[in-house]
């Protein structure tokens, strides 16, 4: 408060220039955690790949390749073999082109439409439990017309509003999913409100702000890192529903155009396994992934976690 | 009437995880006896391994241990015996009255249900028809001392003395020849612990009940038993008549638990609480900081009522009472006298009634903002569980810097953290600062909450109950810091405790509370020796002592 212009530069000591120092201490100290689970570096390694390949599509498959009009003699409903590695579908289109440029639009709409209906619901869920009144239960309210809105109608309602496109569906997903996590990062803040170290720190001096992103934040992090994992699967078919109805961008590929494709033919039945097997492998895996990242960042950030 | 008999009993828990610690010893080569309508005292420290031969009685011991030697029950060896024969032992023969009555009863039942639960396991003549078992538990209420009608509440409904005689009466339910009580009154002021140290004795008495009692609190064994036991480290060190225990220790490690407890009254431990550990080098006497005549902090006409929904609660009425600079105030009083509610107002973290003043040094408590803020760098608290206090994810370090940060401490943060961590006895800091919560035991963390109290300075330390979870070793350890901390520091205190040995042990002055009044305020010795009201009379005489034997 008193902190005048005569001490400008901060003295090693002081409480920035220790709380930088500490900032990138914490931050290595983590990465050298992380490494030592295999679990979570597997899981680590996977998504780089995936990513990687979804970022170098236009290089590993031009576009072309995925233009029917110059497939004509490429044969349909290849099984995969070594010149077909993943098969090809109704149209000829090599299924690993398909996917690769899938796993583009699937990824930024998971990850996107995830971190929307995190970010959403963890602070609406930390602002219901931690101000009690009015202001919680109005903030309760609105989680409760979100949880019992059907999430397909609201949005194809925005979709169509939106302009069509990639960003829409983000929204569309991300608005109508982070109610479920607001309600389970609410009770879990109510429950650390309730401890003493709360009390202490607001003895101590602490405002809601100090309380919230020193005590509340921590303690419900490990739980919106276990949704979000979660999230990520359903967000990816949440898109791929939400293509198949055509609110989405017919002109582009994506894992659950893939399915729903595969769907519209019947392929399982037909005897084309590799039409479904492979998107559906694809999603596991990045779901699979996920988890697996997911589970060692929960151990190392939750210390009482390390003994079991 | 069957004997218990533990013959040559080794317990030992085999762990696994990442921090496993093999094979880990519980219980060593104990042998204990207790013969029919006896009474046999278990003394120990946590990790002693009392609680773990308590269980073994009744085969309740997790999987992981394992048991050598043998514990009979009359001819029959326990771990011998079948499924079915022991699930007939359990309960009709031997029962249990577990630790943490708050805990172990089932919240969506009457607690009638969960009596009555026990008859229906547990069919014989006496209660074989549903009425019969309804009578029943009438009967056993009454034995408790409780009214019929409180079969039909709910474990809420009931204070933690109902809730530890429903207990009881669960444990008595079928007539055990032996009861085994793990801490029954641990949790529970002095007054109720009296009414149900005399109950528990009064059965024994009455209908040749043989028990055996395990406490950390050899005076609340020497209130109950005859005989008692005293383990350390799994091993049984002494076991003798109980007045011999208490009075004529042979050995030195139960010469420390008997005097743990202060004797009120007794010179030798006024302002000497025992402490276990090599205390720092008193400051020389001028240089010692004691009571001064300065006010710190006092309040006038101070009422608090809590409302929830149309009904109120006067908690608080019309107190007066003042802190000097360098005084150790010990407001005394049983749960619900209303004084944490006191200790809470005083702090600003609940509202006081229109008309009540709370000053610190002349100036009435701020409610918001900034001005409060810097309130909170001069008052701090020590809370009662250090275990709940200091949140389990953050480092030794984190937790003392707290203060610090929210109170935009200028200075060399790392260097106050270890003066502090100094300050509060534990040395050397380094050893500490990586530390987190569950890494240290009950004492050490109540140090890290004093640390992280005294980091920003403060000069007035409410303390609410700041030993009443921890053993009787470390309590004097702590009040030991408290009283080290006013002579090198001059820190005022205001400590909260049902305790009046406590209070005979650091305080200057003493405040008793009753129903939210406070009834007698003055100095130590003239508070305890020489009581004016009749609740501090009450109070003093519930408060066991060791010496009661030697009268009686």
């Amino acid at each position: 408060m008193t902190t005048t212009a005569s001490a400008p530069v901060a003295h090693p000591g002081s409480a920035r220039a220790m709380a930088w120092r500490r900032r990138r201490a914490a931050a290595g100290q983590f990465w050298s955690d992380f490494r030592r689970y295999p679990a979570g570096m597997t899981g680590l390694v996977v998504l780089a790949v995936i990513i990687i390949l979804a970022l170098l599509a236009p290089v590993l498959a031009p576009s072309r390749m995925l233009d029917v009009t110059q497939l004509l003699d490429s044969p349909r409903y290849a099984p995969p073999s070594l010149a077909h590695p993943f098969g090809t579908d109704d149209q000829g289109r090599e299924l690993w082109v398909r996917m690769l440029w899938g796993s583009r639009v699937s990824l930024v709409v998971g990850f996107a439409a995830t971190a929307m209906s995190m970010i959403i619901g963890t602070i609406i869920g930390i602002a219901a439990g931690h101000f009690t009144g009015w202001v919680g239960g109005l903030l309760m309210r609105i989680v409760d017309f979100f949880l019992v809105l059907p999430s397909l109608i609201l949005a194809i309602v925005l979709s169509s509003v939106l302009s069509r496109g990639v960003m829409t569906i983000v929204i569309a997903i991300g608005l109508t999913s982070w109610a479920g996590t607001a309600r389970v990062v609410r009770s879990q803040t109510l429950s650390v409100e309730s401890r003493d170290y709360v009390e202490r720190a607001r003895v101590l001096g602490a405002g809601h702000w100090h309380i919230i992103v020193k005590h509340l934040l921590p303690a419900v992090m490990p739980l919106v890192l276990a949704n979000t994992t979660l999230t990520v699967g359903s967000a990816i078919i949440a898109e791929s529903t939400l293509s198949f109805l055509g609110l989405g961008d017919p002109s582009k590929q994506s894992w659950g155009t893939i399915l729903k494709n595969s769907m519209d033919l019947s392929a399982a039945t037909s005897g084309y396994w590799w039409y479904v097997l492979i998107p559906g492998l694809a999603i596991l895996l990045v779901v699979l992934a996920f988890t697996l990242v997911g589970r060692v960042v929960e151990t190392i950030v939750n210390p009482t976690l390390r003994n079991r | 009437m069957p004997d218990l008999v533990f013959d040559d009993v080794s317990i030992s828990y085999h762990t696994s995880g990442r921090n496993s610690r093999g094979e880990v010893a519980a219980v060593k080569h104990v042998s204990l006896e207790l013969p029919s309508g006896g009474t046999l005292g278990v003394a120990g420290e946590s990790g002693s391994g009392k609680s773990t031969l308590a269980m073994s009685v009744l085969r309740l011991l997790p999987r992981n241990a394992t048991l050598t030697g043998s514990v009979r029950i009359g001819d029959t060896d326990v771990s011998e015996l079948s499924f079915g024969r022991l699930r007939a032992v359990r309960w009709a023969e031997a029962s249990i009255v577990f630790q943490g009555a708050m805990h172990s009863l089932n919240p969506v039942h009457t607690v009638g249900r969960q009596i009555l639960e026990a008859l229906e396991l547990h069919i014989t003549d006496r209660w074989r028809t549903e009425k019969a078992r309804k009578e029943r538990v009438k009967e056993l209420m009454e034995v408790v001392d409780l009214p019929p009608e409180k079969a039909d509440a709910y474990p809420h409904e009931l204070s933690g003395g109902q809730k530890q005689r429903i207990m009881i009466a669960m444990a008595l339910a079928c007539e055990p020849d032996i009861i085994v009580a793990d801490e029954p009154t641990t949790a529970l002021d002095v007054i109720v612990q009296k009414q149900i140290l005399d109950m528990i004795s009064s059965l024994v008495r009455d209908r040749g009940i043989s028990l055996m009692m395990i406490s950390h609190d050899l005076s609340v064994l020497a209130t109950a038993c005859s005989r008692i036991a005293v383990m350390k480290d799994g091993e049984l060190v002494e076991t003798g008549e109980a007045h011999q225990i208490c009075l004529d220790p042979r050995q030195p490690y139960t010469r420390q638990l008997a005097s743990a407890f202060p004797v009120i009254g007794d010179p030798a431990s006024r302002m000497n609480p025992i402490s276990r550990r090599e205390r720092p080098p008193r400051p020389p006497v001028e240089q010692r900081h004691a009571m001064t005549d300065e006010v710190l902090l006092e309040a006038h006409g101070l009422n608090v009522t809590y409302h929830s929904g149309r009904r109120s609660v006067h908690a608080v009425r019309d107190v007066d009472f003042t802190v000097h600079s360098g005084e150790i105030l010990a407001l005394v009083g049983q749960s619900g006298s209303g004084k944490s509610t006191l200790a809470r107002t005083v702090l600003g973290l609940q509202a006081a009634d229109a008309g009540s003043t709370i000053q610190f040094r002349g100036k009435d408590l701020p409610h918001k903002g900034r001005q409060l803020r810097a309130f909170r760098g001069q008052v701090q608290m020590v809370l009662q569980d250090p275990s709940a206090a200091l949140n389990p994810k953050l480092s030794v370090y984190e937790s003392v810097a707290e203060g610090l940060r929210v109170q935009h401490f200028d200075g060399n943060e790392e260097d106050r953290v270890a003066a502090s961590l100094q300050e509060a006895e534990l040395i050397p800091p380094a050893e500490y600062i990586g530390a987190i919560p569950q890494e240290l035991s009950g004492g050490q963390r109540q140090r890290v909450v004093i640390a992280g109290a005294l980091a920003i300075h403060p000069e007035v330390l409410v303390a609410d109950e700041p030993v009443a979870s921890l053993d009787a070793s470390v309590r004097g350890e702590i009040l030991a810091l408290l009283l080290s901390l006013r002579e090198r520091l001059g820190l005022s205190a205001l400590v909260i405790t049902h305790d009046l040995g406590l209070a005979w042990n650091i305080a200057d002055t003493v405040a008793v509370m009753y129903q939210g009044r406070i009834v007698e305020h003055g100095p130590t010795e003239e508070v305890l020796l020489n009581p004016q009201h009749e609740y501090t009379r009450t109070l003093l005489a519930a408060a066991p002592s060791i010496r009661d034997k030697a009268v009686a």
